[in-house]
């Protein structure tokens, strides 16, 4: 039995930003209206010949002795219904025009608002002075540098340069725990210093970032067609000359063969005919895709990009950060020997200081967490730090207490702010006080190397172990005082995304730097059939090849200056809004969340703007049936009243007429919201999705205009 | 409607159809792939003699420009050949009757007519051509017609399979396809149509006295041999001006039986022939699942309608049944050989006639059907195949915004081709140029003017006018529908199938095009674009000519 996989909502979950309806102000309005003007509509062709033969119906209606015998002059109320209905259509998609984009600007603007004005704190250098300038954060320059205190808001994307500070991203990310960040980090404009103090350097000029550009995506108007879209035109186009031939030869045989066609029927009938529901409602689909994207705080480069998104048939998922929360979280501090959880907590968090890898920072963020935070904590700034090595598989720190420190000239070369001993020494600082020495590693690694055993260590160890999950042993001055367990946490949901993408037919990979074993069972936890182990990051550019090569079409994610071939390689390259500038540049979407697991979300929201365009298009196409039921043979009954027969809606030519053209003006802002929205789907074979979308789209497109069509009749006989 | 027995006869017919279809064309493939055949050790010697003789390099692969200005350059050649002849017939041997030449324009109708697998004839072969404009000029083009049919949709298919790097040569493709293919299977035929009856000879017309007492000149000749090709190949054009409802040219049911499935054979090989070329032989499903359900969609639309036994048009030796059925398989495939006079028919049997005409892949000519329904997938496939969420693909290959394009021209090239003339047909009032056109009525008139200018479009050749169009009008706008129905088409579709060559084909395409549900979903795509284009005038013609009562169309 197939397994259940839950709609596209849930699969989402819910947008981050407040999704904001598009009311109908008066600024939307008027900007419909202006759109209008045909030299605004010469991008939208099939709208732009709606609203010629507006211009052509309201000329009979003005002056109908000038187009007869295609006019009679005693009709002219009837042609003033028709050319006001053909106005209204033209209106209905700009109207949709407006709408899409002023909701695409709301969601960009509410994502601008993270980056509105801030004061900063500019320091100026002269000589060995320093100065503290207060300014606007849209004041400052790429370049620049600014100063960041506890509290402070980093008013513009950054780079740290001195210090090091836990910094809260929570506003932008949505990441509730504070991240802490040391020299050569990037800073994220719109976020808050939590503690300490740093100097950075503007990253940016004002109006450069991501948002910008993004917002630029959007309001400029002639952003450029994607191929999908150009593909659909095509199709817009190749319809609407066959129905302008058609059109053109029943005037002409209206003459020949003596049918006596009003010419306002006849357009009535050509505007019923030509593809007006997707010709209306085509760019309004592709802006909210945009919108779409924004709302999940992604920023796409180009509308190509989230269409090829839609086209992906394999995933390249780093395992950290995308199915596990990182290369394993601290979860829990075990004491020993009689120690308490706090002295546990407080040596691991000072050990882990220095420890750049994700379970190094997640002791520290855990510290943070639990209270943890040592008073020793400016200790370690005169400390010794003993780097991980293979050797003793182990790090850790040694701490002085009570020296007097002074920052060596010329300061600035330094990137980080991190002693050895052997530097203090030479540089003949004397080093007095009590020391204090903290080593954390793994458990068997202390066996042997003379450290004082508590009881119990190595049944606790084995526990540990055994419930799948990997201790590590923090020891105090050669003795082991407690365990910190590490656990691969699985991120919530990620099992449910991978099930959906799985259905619809795309290969999740999983690439981690694991051992194979390990890679296998965490693989195996969440569905994943394929994973790559032991992968360092440049080998991600020769995995994304190989999947090329297989002519697969391959969506990856990257953060890392390492990630940057294989994310351009890449068919969609999903960058960190956390990652280094070079692997933004390479990628073609921008996650400013820096959630891995978004290129999940992306790939869907990709698909779902394919489907809707094809939605719109099949609609459109299958409703000619009933426009052609409803108009023709009353059209030519005329003339030849055994097509009478054919009149299977039993309409009268006035109401056939105006009923099919409201019907083909107001499905137009019925179909607005779906267009904003996107199709809803559930994820699953393309075959099924196929089937359900012909069904409803293309047969129902065939019937509800039927019933529509009589629907309107009906109550145009009752006004 | 139609009795048990009838409707049993038309499903053993199309079933024959189907299997020798399926099983002659892995023997097709052979020939088109190069693979060696039977008939090589034969033949052999003889090509090499042809391309030396023609200068073309057989190891030569060509691109889809070659290719086709290759076929376009030796049906033009081909013509001007057959031109001469029909203009010169009357100092050519041969010629027992003493028939003079042609006149200009109805030499350049037929030219081009028979060069296109057409076969619109504005003439009666009896009383128009001699022995040998019979035997050189029309059986010469019916068999290259045929020929190129063929070879063009080998191209096609070579450029449409994944992983392909050419589009074949086209005199290699050429020869091989008249040699090991056409002739052998006429030789075949014609020696059949012997055997029942059919007269073989160049004896010059016989003179009897019948059992009356009177004499009667008894209109003989080539006849089987130019049966054979013209069924085989989906040419149509007879020897004689009644075509097949004429005695000599099909004496018996048995003869009708044999060539209705004469007509089908190469048509229906050619949908297996697709899948097994591409190398993926479910690929054949929607092609042939597509064609035959729309074939039997137009025969139970025909039959529908009323069948009489006897009546004004319909030949006594086989009956409305026969009749109805011929004229649905005659424009199914594009043959456009009668049986019975069009006017006979019922006006629901011609709707069906002319949805075979304007579908064009039911399963349409030899080659070209198959061609037409690869346009109609890949525009399918577009329009639908996005609702997975994908840009679709076909074959592995995705759909661009220039596939697109070119599948729109080669859609739009039929309507302009048909109404355009049909309109200016009566705007120039050279309608009124037909004898007794003026006094039929509207519904009936326009459908034959409508029917005239889509037979050619669709290379059908069938029509209700024969010899009466015989007009400089009739005879240069109908040559010119039929030469731009004929080869922009082509051109377009070959153009498509050029650029699929080494383009990225996915590993996985999204939306499978071989299975059932997508066959489904084509047959209504099939039918929604092409009566969105042709209701209107289907209803002024022959719906309009069924509402009004009429039983068939002698006005």
């Amino acid at each position: 039995m197939a397994r259940r996989v839950p709609g596209l909502d849930r699969v989402l979950g819910r947008a981050r930003l407040p999704r904001r309806p598009s009311a109908l102000t008066t600024k939307t309005l008027a900007d419909s209206i202006l759109r209008l003007s045909p030299v605004s509509l010469l991008a939208n062709p099939v709208m732009l010949i709606v609203e010629l033969t507006f211009f052509v119906v309201a000329a009979m209606a003005a002056y109908p002795y000038a187009f007869v015998p295609f006019a009679s002059p005693g009709e002219r109320g009837f042609y003033a219904e028709v050319a006001a209905i053909l106005l209204v259509t033209v209106w209905f998609s700009t109207l949709s025009d407006s709408l899409a984009e002023q909701q695409a600007k709301n969601t960009a603007s509410s994502l601008k608002q993270l980056e509105t004005e801030v004061p900063a704190k500019k320091v100026i250098t002269e000589g060995w002075e320093r100065q503290i300038v207060r300014t606007e954060s849209t004041k400052l320059q790429k370049g620049d540098l600014i100063l960041l205190e506890k509290g402070d808001v980093v008013p513009m994307d950054a780079e740290v340069l001195e210090g090091i500070a836990m910094v809260d991203e929570s506003l932008v990310t949505g990441e509730s725990v504070a991240v802490r960040k040391a020299p050569g980090d990037s800073l994220i404009g719109g976020s808050k210093v939590a503690s300490d103090t740093m100097t950075a350097r503007v990253a940016v000029n004002p109006g450069e970032s991501y948002l910008d550009q993004m917002v630029r995506l959007v309001e400029s108007s002639k952003r450029p067609k994607t191929p999908n879209e150009v593909a659909i035109t095509m199709v817009l186009f190749g319809l609407s000359a066959v129905f302008t031939i058609i059109i053109a030869s029943i005037l002409g045989l209206s003459v020949t063969l003596g049918l006596s066609v009003d010419l306002s029927v006849l357009i009535a009938l050509y505007v019923c005919l030509l593809p007006t529901t997707i010709g209306a409602l085509l760019p309004a689909i592709g802006l909210s895709g945009i919108s779409r994207l924004y709302e999940r705080k992604v920023v796409a480069k180009s509308g190509r990009a989230i269409e090829t998104a839609g086209d992906t048939d394999a995933i390249l998922l780093d395992k950290t950060g995308t199915i596990t929360v990182g290369n394993r979280q601290a979860v829990e501090m075990i004491p020993l020997g009689g120690k308490t959880e706090r002295e546990v907590g407080e040596a691991a968090f000072l050990s882990s200081w220095f420890d750049d890898t994700p379970e190094g920072r997640s002791v520290i963020r855990l510290g943070y967490e639990k209270g943890y935070v040592p008073r020793e904590l400016n200790a370690l700034t005169m400390s010794e730090v003993y780097d991980f090595s293979a050797q003793t598989r182990t790090s850790g720190v040694k701490l002085h207490f009570g020296a007097s420190f002074v920052l060596p000239k010329g300061s600035v070369q330094r990137v980080r702010r991190k002693f050895y001993l052997e530097d203090a020494s030479e540089q003949g600082m004397h080093l007095s006080g009590e020391e204090t020495e903290i080593v954390k590693g793994a458990p068997d690694s202390f066996l042997k190397s003379g450290f004082k055993l508590p009881q119990g260590f190595k049944e606790l160890v084995d526990k540990v172990a055994s419930e799948g999950d990997t201790p590590m042993a923090v020891a105090r001055d050669h003795e082991v005082i407690g365990l910190v367990r590490l656990k691969d946490v699985l991120k919530p949901g990620t099992r449910e995304k991978i099930e959906a993408v799985r259905s619809m037919g795309i290969r999740p990979v999983m690439i981690t730097g694991d051992q194979p074993l390990t890679a296998k069972s965490i693989a195996s936890e969440v569905g994943i059939d394929e994973f790559v182990a032991q992968v360092r990051p440049e080998d991600k550019y020769s995995i994304v090849l190989k999947e090329q090569s297989q002519n697969h079409i391959v969506a990856m994610i990257g953060d890392g200056t390492n990630d940057a071939p294989a994310l351009a390689a890449a068919d969609v390259g999903l960058s960190m809004n956390s990652g280094t500038e070079a692997a933004k540049e390479a990628a073609n979407m921008v996650d400013l969340e820096s959630n891995p697991a978004k290129i999940i979300d992306v790939v869907l929201l990709g698909k779902q703007l394919l489907m809707t365009r094809g939605a719109v298009t099949a609609f459109s196409i299958s409703n000619d049936v009933a426009k052609y039921f409803a108009i023709l043979p009353v059209m030519f009954a005329t003339a030849f009243p055994a097509l009478r027969s054919l009149n299977i809606l039993g309409l009268d030519l006035q109401t056939a007429v105006l009923s099919a053209l409201i019907f083909n003006a107001v499905i137009i802002p019925m179909l607005i919201p779906l267009a904003m929205r996107g199709v809803t789907f559930k994820p699953s074979s393309t075959m099924s999705l196929f089937l359900r979308n012909v069904l409803i789209y293309g047969v129902g497109g065939v019937i509800v205009p039927f019933v529509g069509i009589k629907l309107i009749d009906l109550l145009l006989g009752v006004l | 409607m139609i009795d048990a027995i009838q409707a049993l006869t038309v499903v053993a017919i199309l079933a024959s159809a189907l299997i020798s279809g399926s099983l002659l064309a892995p023997y097709v493939v052979r020939v088109l792939t190069g693979a060696p055949t039977r008939l090589d050790r034969l033949l052999d010697p003889v090509e090499k003699r042809v391309y030396r003789l023609i200068g073309a390099d057989p190891a030569v692969t060509m691109g889809w420009k070659q290719y086709f200005f290759a076929a376009l350059l030796l049906n033009v050649a081909q013509m001007a050949i057959a031109f001469a002849i029909l203009v010169g017939q009357g100092v050519l041997p041969l010629n027992p009757q003493g028939f003079p030449g042609l006149s200009w324009d109805l030499a350049l109708n037929t030219v081009v007519s028979f060069a296109t697998n057409t076969n619109l004839q504005h003439y009666a072969g009896e009383a128009t051509l001699s022995y040998f404009s019979q035997m050189t000029a029309i059986q010469f083009l019916q068999f290259t017609s045929a020929a190129t049919g063929i070879c063009v949709m080998a191209a096609m298919v070579r450029g449409f399979k994944p992983g392909s790097v050419h589009m074949g040569n086209f005199y290699v493709d050429f020869v091989r396809v008249l040699t090991r293919i056409v002739l052998p299977l006429c030789v075949l035929a014609a020696l059949v149509l012997v055997a029942l009856g059919v007269p073989q000879t160049i004896g010059g017309y016989v003179t009897v006295k019948t059992v009356e007492g009177a004499t009667q000149t008894l209109l003989v000749g080539p006849v089987a041999s130019l049966v054979a090709i013209m069924q085989i190949g989906t040419n149509g054009g007879g020897y004689f001006g009644a075509n097949s409802a004429y005695p000599f040219q099909n004496p018996n049911p048995a003869t009708d039986v044999l060539q209705i499935y004469l007509m089908l054979l190469i048509p229906t090989t050619l949908i297996f022939v697709f899948g097994e070329m591409i190398g993926k032989k479910k690929e054949t499903r929607p092609i042939l699942i597509g064609s035959y359900t729309l074939l039997a969609v137009d025969l139970v639309m025909a039959f529908l309608g009323s069948i009489p036994v006897v009546g004004p048009g319909i030949e006594t030796r086989f009956g409305g049944f026969f009749s109805t059925f011929w004229t649905v398989i005659t424009t199914a495939v594009t043959t456009g050989s009668v049986n019975a006079s069009l006017a006979g028919i019922n006006p629901l049997g011609i709707l069906s006639a002319f949805m075979g005409m304007l579908i064009q892949a039911t399963p349409g000519g030899k080659g070209v059907g198959v061609m037409y329904m690869i346009m109609y997938v890949v525009i399918t496939v577009f329009v639908v195949g996005l609702m997975t969420g994908r840009t679709p693909e076909y074959l592995g290959a995705k759909i661009n915004a220039r596939d697109v394009k070119l599948v729109m021209i080669a859609f739009l090239v039929h309507p302009i081709a048909i109404l355009v003339p049909t309109i200016a047909a009566y705007a120039t009032k050279a309608v009124d140029a037909i004898p007794g056109f003026s006094s039929l009525p509207t519904s009936v008139g326009f459908t034959q003017v409508l029917y005239e200018f889509t037979s050619s479009a669709a290379n059908n050749g069938s029509d209700f006018f024969g010899a009466a169009a015989n007009t400089p009008f009739f005879n240069l706008a109908t040559a010119a529908v039929i030469f731009v129905g004929r080869y922009v088409p082509i051109a377009i579709l070959l153009a498509l199938a050029g650029s699929m060559i080494g383009r990225k084909r996915v590993a996985q395409q999204s939306l499978r095009t071989d299975g059932v549900a997508f066959s489904v979903v084509l047959i209504g795509s099939i039918l929604l674009l092409v009566v969105l284009t042709f209701l209107p005038f289907l209803m002024l013609g022959p719906l309009l000519t069924y509402f009004q009562g009429m039983v068939n169309f002698f006005g």
